[in-house]
């Protein structure tokens, strides 16, 4: 990773905590009166249909969705992990059952996942975290089943079980340290698309909050300012591609596609 | 002839799984239903503002047979599931089946045609990228797979209404005949299908070339075009119909925002809206109907790839 690229990432992931620290204004405060102000002085980006300020609305949302990544990498990390190497170190007919499991979870629609974990325990920054990290997880096991099985197989793991090292601490102490940077740039290299995720989710306004301050549900509670205030909408159509795309370049390696065969 | 009839019964098991599976994915929609909160007999009750007597609830209670096990629900449902009997919508009043019905071909219409808008423009351009890595057409889709994969379809969409619609006023995507409104949303899916379709085409494309028979076409004398389209094309074409194919199984559901923007009255918006009023059964079908879908899809792709590269055949 060169040095530009860890600047970048730096700046957005700074950006995005800030959001948690400090907004100029607060993100819910009605103002009709400074309804749909343009750029200035006292709100940095204007403000919206309500008066709001888009700038503590967008620094807001930011929070959000750097917790929705955190959540999915998290939940994906262990729900894979923990599957993966299970599997690697049962083996025989129970690992064949948790791969077809994990092959599953990866054709889950995450709509259908979001709606019904919607639908039994709400929508939140966490929830849609889950409901992303279940699809991310199915894919993960199989990677880090594949990992752990030639970790398994290794001699000092061997000389670990004869002495008599438990299961939990062998996957933890022996196994894991070893898949972890392989399984770690997996995770990492699905951040960008997970912005994008969980803004399609917010947008779709699953749960029923439309107004929450979130970038999709920004989108999706602006949009009917289209014909009248089409630049209400710059502002989180742009927080959302650029987070993506700076994750997108910095940590996924395929997605530019340049590993050319030719 | 032992031959075809061991193919049938390999089809015939592969059907028989995919119907377990189907089977296995109405339970799991069943059980959904189950560890939703609430009662549905207080939400009926609710949704249609009748005052709540025991006797009532009882009543109710019995006529859809929650006083019944478990198991016996599963078999009164899944009887009611293949006989068309799917009750009605608490948020429109009309029969689930209707409203499926109605729904179904907007969103296939939509994602189907966006797909196939979609492999027509991926061929050239992955056929040009491929002839010339580096060139201009390979640097375009390149950046589209970017763009695809960081801006999402909902953001160009509204970018896409005010310019055509707001600014130049080229088109009537809410207010014109249906297929005026189904025309934006269909090319932003096929815009977005491009860059995959294309990208893979390529990479196959570029894998073959490389490879003995290829590099023999060309020592032959065959021009470098020739070589890619005669000998490299087939093959690539195959690993292509692979991700299209991947991409019809997500149609359904893969187009709820497009779906949204546009006020299209399509599958996912449906159970999107029946959802935020708490009408779960409709999610439960909304599960089966997808379930059922991917498994065609699934079906159909094994007979396509066993019909372009007849050595994966069984």
């Amino acid at each position: 990773m060169t040095a530009a690229r860890i600047l970048m990432l730096a700046a957005i992931a700074a950006v995005l905590a800030l959001g948690s620290v400090w907004q100029p204004f607060d993100p819910e405060a009605i103002d009709i009166a400074a309804a749909l102000a343009p750029p200035g002085s006292r709100h940095w980006l204007g403000t919206d249909h309500l008066g709001r300020d888009i700038l503590s609305r967008i620094l807001v949302g930011g929070w959000r969705t750097l917790t929705v990544l955190a959540a999915v990498a998290a939940l994906s990390f262990a729900l894979g992990a923990v599957i993966g190497t299970s599997a690697a170190l049962i083996g025989g007919g129970v690992a064949e059952l948790l791969m077809r499991f994990a092959e599953f979870l990866a054709v889950l629609p995450s709509l259908v996942v979001a709606l019904v974990i919607t639908a039994i325990i709400g929508f939140t920054p966490a929830t849609a975290g889950l409901a992303l990290a279940i699809g991310h997880a199915g894919p993960f096991a199989l990677m880090a089943y594949g990992l752990a099985r030639r970790t398994v197989a290794e001699p000092y793991i061997e000389a670990a079980r004869l002495l008599h090292i438990g299961r939990p601490r062998l996957v933890l102490r022996h196994i894991l340290p070893n898949c972890w940077p392989t399984l770690a740039a997996y995770v990492a290299a699905d951040l960008g698309r997970n912005v994008v995720g969980y803004a399609g989710l917010a947008f779709l306004g699953l749960g029923g909050a439309i107004s929450s301050p979130d970038w999709g549900s920004m989108l999706y509670e602006y949009r009917s300012h289209l014909f009248d205030a089409p630049s209400l909408m710059l502002w989180p159509g742009a927080a959302i591609a650029v987070t993506a795309t700076v994750l997108n370049l910095t940590l996924d390696p395929t997605v530019a596609d340049t590993d050319d065969t030719a | 002839m032992t031959r075809s009839r061991s193919r049938l019964i390999v089809t015939a098991a592969a059907i028989g799984r995919r119907l377990m599976i189907l089977v296995g994915a109405s339970l799991v929609a069943f059980a959904v239903l189950h560890a939703m909160p609430g009662d549905p007999v207080e939400t009926e009750l609710l949704a249609w503002g009748l005052p709540r007597s025991d006797e009532g609830v009882a009543f109710l209670r019995r006529e859809w047979g929650l006083d019944r096990s478990w198991l016996a629900q599963y078999g009164l449902w899944l009887d009611r599931l293949v006989s068309g009997d799917w009750g009605r919508s608490i948020r429109t009043g009309r029969s689930l089946l209707d409203e499926f019905g109605d729904a179904l071909p907007i969103s296939l219409v939509m994602g189907c045609g966006g797909l196939l808008i979609g492999l027509v423009m991926a061929l050239p351009l992955g056929f040009f990228a491929a002839q010339r890595p580096g060139g201009v057409i390979d640097q375009v889709t390149r950046s589209l797979s970017v763009i695809s994969q960081s801006v999402p379809l909902f953001c160009l969409a509204l970018a896409a209404i005010w310019l055509f619609a707001a600014e130049l006023r080229l088109i009537r995507p809410f207010t014109g005949p249906a297929f005026e409104r189904l025309l934006l949303p269909t090319l932003l899916i096929a815009l977005y299908a491009v860059p995959r379709f294309s990208r893979v085409y390529r990479r196959e494309l570029l894998l073959a070339i490389n490879s003995p028979y290829c590099k023999f076409a060309l020592a032959k004398g065959l021009s470098p075009r020739a070589v890619l389209w005669r000998h490299a094309h087939p093959v690539a074409s195959a690993a292509m119909l692979a991700a299209v194919v991947s991409e019809c199984g997500w149609v359904i559901g893969g187009t709820a925002t497009a779906e949204v923007v546009f006020s299209l009255p399509g599958v996912s918006l449906f159970v999107v809206q029946s959802v935020g009023v708490r009408d779960y059964f409709v999610l439960q079908f909304y599960i089966v109907i997808m379930a059922a879908w991917m498994l065609a899809i699934g079906q159909a792709a094994d007979a396509a790839r066993a019909w372009l590269d007849p050595r994966t055949a069984p």
